[in-house]
């Protein structure tokens, strides 16, 4: 080994250690850092459980060899020649090395990780081996001599021809299958092969390496041939049943697919103009622009004269405007909210239906069943802000292009915020009430009980809107483009965390309480918690929205 | 001096293969399957090639069920029911429909195994040809189908053995026929190599690669999935 190439190794390695603890200061990073140590951390705690034991066993340490071995192989072969980082190829290869010196540099970061591997492994499995150093240091040799064959399969795959490389390539996938059923078929007695492919018919599938007089040997095939010469039943054997329904199925894909590809419309004219308008749709969605027809179609409206929308509330005017202007997102919100809420509705009616038929005894828990019944239909309408959040963006999200301007306005950022999230809030409600006031009447809640049930719906829309208005702002601060798919999941599970402290203390409240009061109370709690977020939420909202820096992103703008 | 022309003959088409009859396609395709295939490669399909010959393969299969016979459990209860002349009857049924099965299997065979060709040679070689052509092939290589169906009945009756083949597992003849060694070892049955090494013939001809390109497509799929699925099974 060359002792520059050794220190050029160890200075890249010095650079990304210290790259990686920098980038420790992003949240996601920090997180996902965090999250692989705390599964490690978890997995060292148990080492010492029965499963650890059975994943050393000789059949699983036997089927762990083998795919190292192939997916080595066949990683190596695929890659075709071997992977340098650009720098590398401008200073090492244009530098006096020897292709082994170079090689072993190439090797110098894979025999880092599979010493790191083999002392994870010797720190998980130490309990269930008899000689852990030993089986660690194996490991570890094992995973250097697989790194030698992926990379001796690179450098062969590379100096190949394209035309025997693809054959190999087929070949490998053919036998990794082969030995990988074989494995299983040992080791674990599974069979890849189903009983149907044993029969001497499936020598048809052979032909003509096949021998015809061996076809009528098969014995369900004698056995229906026998039946159908004593009666002259031709019912179709069990067997046959599913693969005439496939056979049919397949057939009717086959012609709508024939059919399909005959058709002697041209293709490109109509597509270019679908897709270029698509572009335009989607292009505006992400700049929350209103849709083309929207702006065609869009007619003056006179100016409100009810105080509410005067100052600050004009923002509510104008965001209502937007909602009676989006009749298109409008209907599909309207559908959604009607299928759920019928179904919800129909529901409750059936279930009124069984109870007024079932007999009433004194001392039964039927009140309590009722009460459940009722309280996880209200859960099932407040799940609905859950997916009303999308279908109805008119705040923020729909004015990414004036944000900026809204900070020249005369008005207090939690003025503004709480003025941009009241009309998805409302609309969410008025969408909930459609199930709601059926629940109502039916349901025949407690006093002590409605009140907090009812309260606690607009906090849960406000929280969800505060939620995708947070990541809205956050999103554009960082003047990203539109949101990573990363940033929305997490969004996602946000929306479900974010109720988790009020969730968590109703529930332990509940458990800890007893008497008819104790439900009321409990709810109420956990609402007086979400509540509490919710105004942390807009605060920050606020903060949020303050920090927007109208010379920069004009100045930004204008360049 | 006086310049020299030399006048050539008009260009004349290259000859093709010469025509050969069916009966003469089925024999050569022992001797010279690749004449018989450029003739075919050249030629435009025929139903004749496709229909005669698999029809031939499939009497010669139940011929030789026929011949060889052996123990057939349905058989024995097709015996054990009715009158005796509702017996015949039955077994006369049970003959009849055996002949139609293995008539129709071949041909089924046929059909899918044309379509295999045609699949390997269309994905894997990336060539375009005619799926009937392949079909064509197909059912000329029943020549050797039909020799190895009668060779095999005549190795039936001379080793008083139905299971007898003539394969590497006439070595370990004594073994029960669904014994895992004999079933491996009768995958290596001579006609069975042969008719797929003639397919590989068939193949490149039918798409112009070489007869070692095909063959790896060919063997590959015969003789390896066949000893895969017994391996497996």
């Amino acid at each position: 080994m060359n002792r520059a190439l050794l220190y050029l190794w160890w200075t890249l390695l010095r650079r990304r250690c210290s790259r990686f603890c920098r980038g420790l200061r992003r949240p996601p990073t920090l997180i996902a850092c965090l999250w692989v140590l705390g599964i490690v951390g978890c997995l060292f705690y148990y080492r010492g459980s029965e499963a650890f034991g059975r994943m050393i066993r000789r059949d699983v340490l036997v089927g762990g060899i083998l795919i190292m071995i192939l997916g080595s192989i066949i990683k190596g072969f695929l890659q075709r020649g071997l992977a340098f980082e650009s720098p590398d190829i401008e200073f090492v290869f244009t530098s006096p090395f020897t292709q082994r010196q170079i090689l072993l540099y190439r090797l110098l970061p894979q025999y880092l990780y599979a010493a790191i591997q083999g002392i994870v492994f010797g720190a998980l499995f130490a309990p269930h081996l008899r000689h852990p150093v030993l089986a660690a240091v194996c490991v570890t040799l094992f995973q250097v001599a697989c790194f030698h064959l992926a990379m001796a399969a690179a450098v062969w795959g590379g100096a190949v021809s394209d035309r025997l490389h693809y054959r190999l390539r087929w070949m490998m996938l053919g036998t990794s299958f082969v030995l990988t059923a074989l494995y299983f078929r040992v080791a674990w007695e599974v069979d890849f092969v189903p009983a149907c492919l044993r029969s001497p018919l499936v020598q048809l599938a052979f032909y003509p390496a096949m021998t015809p007089s061996d076809v009528t040997t098969s014995a369900w095939l004698r056995g229906w041939l026998a039946g159908l010469a004593r009666t002259g039943d031709v019912s179709a054997p069990t067997f046959l049943e599913p693969v005439l329904w496939l056979a049919g199925f397949g057939l009717a894909a086959a012609l709508s697919l024939w059919w399909l590809l005959r058709l002697k419309a041209s293709v490109f004219e109509p597509a270019l103009s679908t897709t270029t308008r698509r572009a335009e749709a989607r292009l505006r969605a992400i700049q929350g622009r209103p849709g083309v027809a929207a702006v065609a179609r869009a007619r003056s409206a006179r100016l409100p004269r009810f105080p509410l929308f005067q100052g600050v509330g004009a923002l509510v005017w104008r965001n209502l405007m937007a909602v009676r202007r989006s009749r298109k997102d409008l209907l599909a919100a309207f559908a959604f909210v009607g299928i759920y809420s019928t179904m919800l509705i129909a529901l409750l009616w059936k279930f009124h239906q069984y109870v007024a038929r079932a007999p009433m005894t004194p001392g039964s828990d039927a009140p309590e069943v009722s009460l459940s019944f009722h309280l996880g239909v209200a859960i099932f309408i407040a799940a609905l802000a859950f997916f009303l959040q999308r279908l109805f963006p008119f705040d923020f999200r729909r004015d990414g292009n004036h944000v900026v301007g809204f900070r020249t306005l005369p008005v207090s950022p939690l003025a503004m915020v709480l003025a941009e999230v009241s009309v998805p809030t409302f609309l969410v409600l008025v969408s909930q009430a459609v199930g709601l006031v059926p629940l109502l009447i039916f349901g025949r809640f407690p006093w002590p009980l409605l009140l907090p049930l009812l309260l606690s719906y607009p906090a849960i829309a406000l929280a969800l809107n505060s939620l995708w208005n947070l990541h809205y702002l956050l999103t554009a601060a960082r003047q990203a483009e539109a949101a990573s798919p990363v940033g929305t999941l997490m969004v996602v599970v946000f929306s479900f965390l974010v109720f988790f402290p009020a969730i968590w203390t109703a529930q332990r409240l509940c458990h800890f309480l007893s008497g008819p009061q104790a439900l009321p109370l409990a709810i109420s709690t956990g609402l007086a918690i979400q509540i509490g977020i919710d105004v942390l939420m807009i605060l920050a909202l606020a903060g949020l929205f303050q920090r927007f820096e109208v010379s920069r992103n004009t100045r930004a703008n204008a360049l | 001096m006086s310049s020299i022309t030399i006048e050539t003959a008009p260009h004349a088409p290259s000859p093709g293969p010469a025509r050969t009859s069916l009966f003469a396609k089925l024999t050569n395709v022992l001797a010279y399957p690749g004449d018989v295939f450029a003739e075919v490669a050249s030629a435009p399909p025929r139903l004749r090639n496709i229909f005669i010959p698999t029809l031939l393969v499939g009497v010669a299969g139940v011929l030789s069920a026929g011949a060889i016979g052996g123990d057939d459990p349905a058989a024995a209860a097709v015996a054990a029911t009715g009158t005796a002349a509702a017996q015949v009857v039955i077994a006369a049924r049970l003959r009849l429909l055996s002949a139609l099965v293995t008539v129709l299997a071949v041909f089924i065979g046929t059909g899918w195994s044309a379509l295999v060709l045609w699949g390997i040679g269309r994905v894997f070689l990336k060539v375009r040809f005619s799926y009937w052509k392949a079909v064509e092939v197909m059912a000329l290589t029943g020549g050797i189908v039909i020799f190895g169906t009668v060779f095999a009945a005549l190795l039936g009756i001379l080793t008083d053995d139905a299971n007898a083949r003539p394969a590497l597992s006439l070595l370990v003849g004594r073994l029960p026929a669904d014994h895992a060694v004999r079933v491996a070892f009768g995958v290596f049955n001579l006609f069975h190599v042969w008719a797929t090494a003639v397919l590989a013939i068939g193949l490149s001809k039918l798409s112009g690669v070489s007869f070692k390109e095909s063959a790896f497509w060919v063997f590959g799929y015969w003789l390896l999935m066949k000893l895969a699925l017994v391996v497996l099974a």
